[in-house]
């Protein structure tokens, strides 16, 4: 609980006043005049670490969880097993040099091995459970909204994704009438945790107090999320340490791994396939290209030809798209209504009009960070500059 | 006697374009200054975009892209979370993988907790 | 000392109120830049406080970089005059840089005549007028643009304008040590900080060249 009350960011002595990181942060928690050292508010932070990346000076730093897992690593009675969030794969290897956009994805599984990991799982077959989870969850919701019988306790329309911890935080914050808008479905992370403690642990015939679960996150925001007091569902702390990517990175410098030449590995089976679904998760857009792909199949019944959305896809902070989806148990079609934000920023005026019942949508993906995980706080910071 | 020299005013031809010519210079590295960061704040984001295309290219070549065909997750459904069948938002699937938010997470903890209770 | 009588007027009116416009602007902002750079408690203090020391630093710099430009548009002439005499650069000139206008003792040879100023001078003119520039360009989108522009930009701003006042700094206090302290020079002293006036004998010696052009006009 410690992590929660000291913050996950935090401005360090280094801070040189030059006021970036105010307009940078969507929710007011940073304060200070120019030429003065910024102070940020915890209870306005919602740990997402846009201003860490965005800090000329690197003078936000985050929260690091890697002594305990060092330690987790060296104690030979705990079984380590670490999953890796999609963003990861695609921007870890800049830390090597590697243009951004290079999938390491086989390299970063080779290098976890090499740390000591007892299993490389990855976060993507949790996103592929959120999916599922996430998406019946809907097909729930829009049931009770088309009247049908039998799912009047669904929640009301439309749904908001859940996968963000810098969004619910956004959201239990600002706006706690929203809140029976977002799925009830845990993030990804959050899934993999007690399902590796419950599922996998008896599987593996290990005892979940001896199982210690390790994410690799862009992501500043899930250090707090894994900290949150409910996130015990499997009676134990379901997810015990998070990194990051640039910590990760940090990590197999240290241990002197040639990255760059390795070899090219798979991930542990069990709770480690993924697929093309899951992978999307890591940008904007792609958590709810990969709603439709699985809701429009178990909706139509009919398998979908070309499973690329590329209106849900792009960089727009705010992007709409209908859907004609063939309800095949109702006899009709639905034109489903979806709506994806990126940049926390761009929320409040999609929010509001929910609030006030004039919203059009059925499905709304929220990201806090502009882009979506690729571009996290716990990403490489870059300085491009031509 | 105490005599004074002071310049006389008017001024030539060389020295006017010299005047003119450094404030024409200061203008012009004002807008290529002014240029360098335009195009700095231009290149600044683009790696977001770049890292996007390499997980929608990963995508393509997945030989599975869509989450209820993953059979890990199948066998997931089938041996733990909906025995026998593929079946979201089963009790046990809403114990460990719903959660709740804001006012609503003391109920929710009391609930694990009992849930946690029968289960030892 | 010399056989020539008399003043010459070295510097005019508005020549004298803009330098010593810049010379308290670039003091206030060395001060509170010093101070809030390193998080001097005791400079930001002086201001009250490292916010206000940001605040008194901004709008200095406004008059830091208005001052300059009201007199350059309303003494063009004079301007130009100063442009052309630091932009010439003869023999003679380089002669003085490799005597080092025999301020330094083991530096032997003989001195050449120097114009209106002599090579050091001119050197220093372009320095002020380049760090002035880079200051401007780097100072004003810290403080406007500090929102708008990449975190890449603003850091490289931030380290140009570093490194640019320490130079200055050093700069200025050569300038302040030649013209106030040392006895061969410190002559100058009151010409650009009271009256103007410089005694004809040491123009005669120090600035041979426009002496010469001086008489020869009169």
């Amino acid at each position: 609980m410690n992590a929660v009350e000291v913050g996950i960011i935090r401005v360090t002595s280094s801070c040189k006043g030059c006021d970036h990181c105010t307009s940078i942060c969507a929710t007011g928690a940073i304060s200070g005049e120019m030429g003065e050292k910024h102070h940020i508010d915890l209870k306005k932070c919602i740990s997402c670490g846009q201003c860490l990346i965005n800090c000329p000076f690197s003078a936000i730093e985050d929260t690091s969880m890697v002594d305990t897992v060092k330690r987790a690593l060296a104690d030979p009675d705990l079984f380590v097993v670490v999953q890796e969030a999609p963003a990861v794969r695609v921007a870890l290897g800049e830390e090597f040099g590697l243009a951004p956009g290079t999938n390491v994805k086989g390299k970063m599984y080779a290098a976890l091995r090499r740390l000591g990991f007892d299993r490389v799982y990855d976060t993507e077959f949790a996103a592929d459970l959120t999916i599922m989870e996430e998406g019946t969850e809907l097909i729930h919701r829009v049931f009770k909204h088309l009247g049908v019988a039998g799912f009047e306790h669904a929640g009301p329309l439309p749904q908001f994704t859940s996968c963000c911890p810098a969004w619910i935080k956004y959201a239990e914050d600002k706006f706690p009438d929203l809140l029976p808008h977002i799925s009830s479905a845990k993030s990804p992370q959050q899934m993999f945790g007690p399902i590796a403690k419950t599922y996998a642990a008896q599987k593996l015939n290990v005892h979940p107090t001896k199982m210690f679960v390790v994410s690799v996150m862009p992501c500043t925001a899930k250090k707090y999320e894994c900290n949150r007091p409910e996130m015990m569902a499997s009676g134990y702390k379901d997810v015990d340490a998070v990194i990051t990517t640039r910590e990760l990175a940090a990590i197999i410098k240290e241990a002197g791994i040639d990255f760059v030449n390795l070899p090219d590995e798979t991930a542990d089976n069990l709770v480690g396939l993924s697929t093309g679904a899951a992978t999307i998760f890591g940008t904007t857009g792609g958590v709810m290209e990969a709603a439709l792909r699985t809701a429009y199949e178990l909706l139509s019944g009919q398998t979908l030809g070309k499973v690329e959305l590329h209106n849900v896809r792009g960089l727009k902070p705010v992007r709409e798209a209908t859907i004609d989806i063939p309800i095949k148990d109702l006899g009709r079609t639905l034109p489903v209504n979806v709506c994806v934000v990126t940049g926390i920023k761009h929320v409040d005026g999609v929010i509001e009009e929910v609030l006030a019942g004039r919203s059009p949508y059925h499905f709304i993906e929220v990201m806090n960070c502009p882009g979506g995980c690729v571009n996290g706080g716990g990403q490489p910071i870059r300085r491009d500059t031509y | 006697m105490v005599s004074i020299l002071a310049e006389k005013g008017g001024i030539t031809r060389r020295q006017f374009f010299k005047g003119a010519g450094v404030l024409a210079v200061v203008a012009v590295v004002a807008g290529v200054f002014a240029k360098i960061g335009i195009d700095m704040f231009k290149v600044s984001d683009d790696y977001i975009a770049k890292r996007a295309a390499g997980l929608y290219t990963l995508d393509e070549k997945m030989a599975i892209r869509k989450s209820h065909e993953n059979p890990e997750i199948i066998q997931l459904y089938k041996d733990f979370l909906s025995p026998g069948e593929v079946k979201p938002m089963t009790e046990k699937a809403h114990h460990l993988l719903h959660t709740r938010y804001g006012q609503d997470i003391p109920a929710l903890l009391e609930e694990l907790r009992h849930y946690q209770g029968e289960a030892a | 000392m010399s056989d020539v009588k008399g003043k010459v007027l070295k510097h005019g009116e508005q020549t004298r109120t803009m330098h010593w416009l810049h010379l308290i602007c670039f003091l206030i902002l060395g001060l509170t830049g010093i101070g809030f750079y390193w998080n001097i408690g005791w400079i930001n203090d002086l201001f009250g406080g490292p916010a206000n020391a940001s605040l008194v630093h901004r709008w200095t710099a406004v008059v830091f970089t208005a001052g300059p430009a009201i007199y350059i548009l309303l003494n063009f002439e004079r301007f130009s005059k100063f442009i052309d005499t630091i932009s010439t650069f003869t023999r003679d000139d380089i002669q003085w840089l490799k005597t080092m206008g025999g301020y330094i003792p083991f530096l032997k040879g003989k001195v050449p005549p120097q114009d209106k100023y002599n090579a050091g001078q001119k050197i220093l003119g372009w320095v002020v007028i380049l760090g002035c520039l880079l200051f401007i360009l780097t100072g004003f989108p810290m403080w406007l643009w500090r929102h708008a522009v990449s975190p890449a930009f603003l850091d490289f701003c931030y380290t140009v304008h570093f490194w640019d006042a320490m130079i200055m700094m050093l700069a200025v206090l050569g300038h302040f040590f030649l013209a106030a302290i040392h006895p061969q020079s410190r002559v100058e002293f009151s010409s650009m900080m009271l009256d103007g006036y410089v005694d004809a004998g040491v123009t005669a010696h120090h600035n041979a060249k426009w002496f010469a052009n001086l008489s020869k006009l009169e």
